[in-house]
């Protein structure tokens, strides 16, 4: 675009150039011409002169050229021309005439620019010979013309060859960011497109591809690091937990020991929760499939999750409101929706504090309804909204409320299969987190 | 005595199982081969059977679904490494009673077991449960303490019905809120607690002798105390 302007601006200067330096050079000659006819005439006597200047009528054609006799006090005698112009210089300097002159062989009132000279002859007579510069005028009027075909010619084919040159990678740089779009939101499967060009932007598509291939490859190996770790460590846990549960059997109720085995009983199962829902995201990470999925009635689900998580919230002196429009059904696996939106409610529950309020909301929207899950609890702040959906992230304030820290990382891992989209709002008087049941996108 | 035929072919799970159920007075016999289960299974002598998914000779899945064309409704407890829902729903429904991942604690596959064995002993149909001075009418959806007529909300009634159907036995919170509720996932915190309090402030009222025991480390019990 830029490149497109300048080639512009440059060609006018040099056609402009042209124009200049051409009606310089026509100017010059013709002033030439016309002086030096002028002395000629002056130097010849009366009949002779009348002679040569009526052949010089005959031999203008083209009326280009005009001429006129005055007396010393400039009236007509004789010629072409019929007035003195009053401003002219009687030295046989060349004047320019912008208003012409008025002549009695060229009809109405062509009065184009001239260029005059005039002299005084050896008997006090003025003549005046004058040249039209229309002619130059008309040149200048060609090299505009030129110059503004030669632009109209230049500018908009380039302009056009240009966003047509420039669309087909403008449309692969689209599909490139349309493709790392779900790689931003964790999809690491997903690739860039490669074309068949071989050019700059394919090499760079195959270096990003073969990062990507890296990362998940690596990711992938933390990630089974992690899966073996919770795995291998489930089992002397809950042989842990069967030996602390068979020594609990042997104290009477009540006693030291009791209570000590008790602690390590609720540390244990604490540990064993955080192993079982940190399985049960890698689980359904994996899954890919969707046999569950069926058309399900998202306001009996919420209807459920209200029931099942009313007591509890009454038991901590909150109250939790349902607030259910007519909703259509959706195509969900039920089970996997309960437990995400049990979560949000149980999340949101364990961060209001006594008295406060929780309330679901759910809204139909034309891509699909929006569950909102609003508390009165400290709220998320902004920062650590993206954080908290990671796995083990609590936030500062939390650290002491107990919980695997796992729970929305559970909710984002069914959204995200699910094609679902979870969002997290709110201000320091609460959070607001939202679940998009998305209209699922063929498969 | 009841008798349960264990089909486990990892020689310490099954020595687990044998160890917890031998010493609640269960008798148990060992199988490490699944078609050889197979056989075994269709005894009638077994009251329940505990089947591992998977097996030499034959996968779990292959034998529940042939001791069922077979025609024996010995109750099958299925024990797999494999957590997913997926797995459950498919154990389920080739006929399995219920459903247990490895590794599990000792007093829950136990809890599940003796759950199985009530279910099979043969009971007339019952349209009243009784527990001590607590009535519980399925028909007309009435429970009653004490004479007294109480109103529970229909969780609550469902509550109720599995804890007074298993009385005397170890229900744990997982295994409640699986048949109560139907839901298969770690519902957090002390939701079941929660319930069961509910619940317990309705029935066991001052002056009246608790019917609902928590029991340390497992679960709940509905009983009479002696």
């Amino acid at each position: 675009m830029i490149y497109g302007v300048f080639f512009a601006l440059w060609g006018g200067v040099v056609i402009g150039l042209i124009y200049w330096q051409a009606a310089s050079y026509l100017g010059r000659v013709s002033d030439e011409l016309i002086g030096r006819q002028a002395a000629y005439f002056s130097m010849l006597d009366e009949p002779t002169r009348l002679r040569a200047l009526k052949d010089y009528d005959t031999l203008e054609t083209r009326r280009l050229n005009a001429w006129g006799e005055f007396d010393a006090r400039g009236n007509y005698l004789s010629g072409t021309i019929t007035a003195l112009p009053s401003h002219v210089p009687i030295n046989g300097a060349v004047a320019l005439l912008p208003e012409g002159v008025s002549r009695n062989d060229v009809s109405g009132n062509d009065h184009g620019r001239v260029r005059a000279a005039a002299v005084r002859l050896r008997d006090g007579r003025v003549l005046m010979i004058t040249r039209d510069t229309s002619i130059v005028d008309r040149i200048g009027t060609i090299v505009l013309q030129a110059l503004l075909w030669g632009l109209s010619l230049t500018v908009i084919p380039g302009f056009l060859g240009g966003w047509l040159l420039s669309r087909g990678p403008w449309r692969r740089v689209h599909a490139i960011r349309d493709a790392t779009l779900p790689i931003m939101q964790g999809n690491l499967a997903q690739r860039l497109p490669v074309g068949r060009r071989g050019d700059e932007l394919d090499m760079l598509a195959g270096i990003v591809n073969a990062m990507l291939d890296e990362i998940e490859r690596l990711l992938g190996e933390v990630k089974g690091v992690c899966d073996n770790i919770a795995h291998d460590l489930r089992t002397p846990l809950t042989r842990l937990r069967s030996r602390l549960y068979r020594l609990q059997q042997q104290f009477g109720e009540g006693s030291e020991e009791a209570a000590a085995i008790d602690a390590c009983m609720i540390d244990t199962d604490a540990l064993l929760d955080r192993f079982r829902a940190l399985l049960r995201i890698s689980e359904l990470e994996n899954q890919r499939r969707r046999i569950g999925f069926d058309e399900v009635d998202l306001g009996e689900i919420l209807r459920e999750v209200h029931a099942l998580y009313l007591p509890l919230a009454e038991d901590r002196g909150q109250q939790l409101a349902l607030e259910l429009p007519v909703l259509p059904l959706i195509h969900a696996d039920r089970h996997l929706l309960l437990e995400a939106l049990s979560n949000l409610v149980a999340n949101a529950i364990k961060f209001t504090p006594s008295g406060g309020r929780v309330e679901i909301r759910a809204r139909p929207a034309d891509d699909g309804p929006w569950v909102d899950v609003v508390d009165s609890g400290p709220g998320i702040p902004p920062d650590q909204r993206d954080a908290v959906i990671r796995r083990f992230y609590r936030t500062e304030s939390s650290r002491s409320t107990p919980g695997s820290g796992l729970g929305l990382s559970i909710v984002s891992a069914i959204a995200r299969l699910h094609g679902y989209t979870l969002e997290i709002a709110g201000s320091d008087r609460g959070a607001q987190l939202s679940l998009h049941c998305r209209a699922a996108r063929a498969v | 005595m009841p008798r349960i035929l264990v089909i486990e072919d990892d020689d310490v799970t099954a020595r687990e199982i044998a160890a917890e159920l031998t010493g609640h007075g269960i008798d148990v016999d060992r199988i490490a081969d699944g078609s050889e289960g197979l056989l075994r299974a269709a005894d009638p002598c077994y009251d329940a059977i505990t089947l591992d998914m998977m097996l030499p000779g034959m996968d779990g899945l292959s034998v529940v679904t042939r001791l069922r064309a077979q025609g024996v409704a010995t109750p099958v407890l299925m024990i797999s490494a494999l957590c997913d829902v997926d797995e459950r729903v498919r154990g389920l429904r080739a006929g399995g009673d219920d459903y247990l991942t490895k590794p599990f604690a000792p007093d829950e596959m136990l809890a599940r077991v003796e759950v199985l064995l009530r279910r099979h002993r043969p009971q007339t149909p019952q349209t009243v449960l009784t527990v001590a001075d607590l009535e519980l009418d399925l028909v007309r959806h009435v429970a009653r303490r004490a004479g007294k007529e109480l109103s529970l909300l229909p969780t609550e009634f469902k509550l109720l019905e599995f804890l007074m159907r298993n009385a005397g036995q170890v229900l744990t919170r997982t295994m409640i809120f699986e048949t109560v509720w139907g839901f298969h996932f770690d519902p957090g915190t002390n939701l079941i607690d929660v319930h069961i309090g509910r619940l317990r402030r309705k029935i066991d009222t001052a002056g009246l002798a608790p019917l609902i025991h928590t029991v340390r480390g497992s679960g709940y019990c509905l009983a009479q105390n002696d």
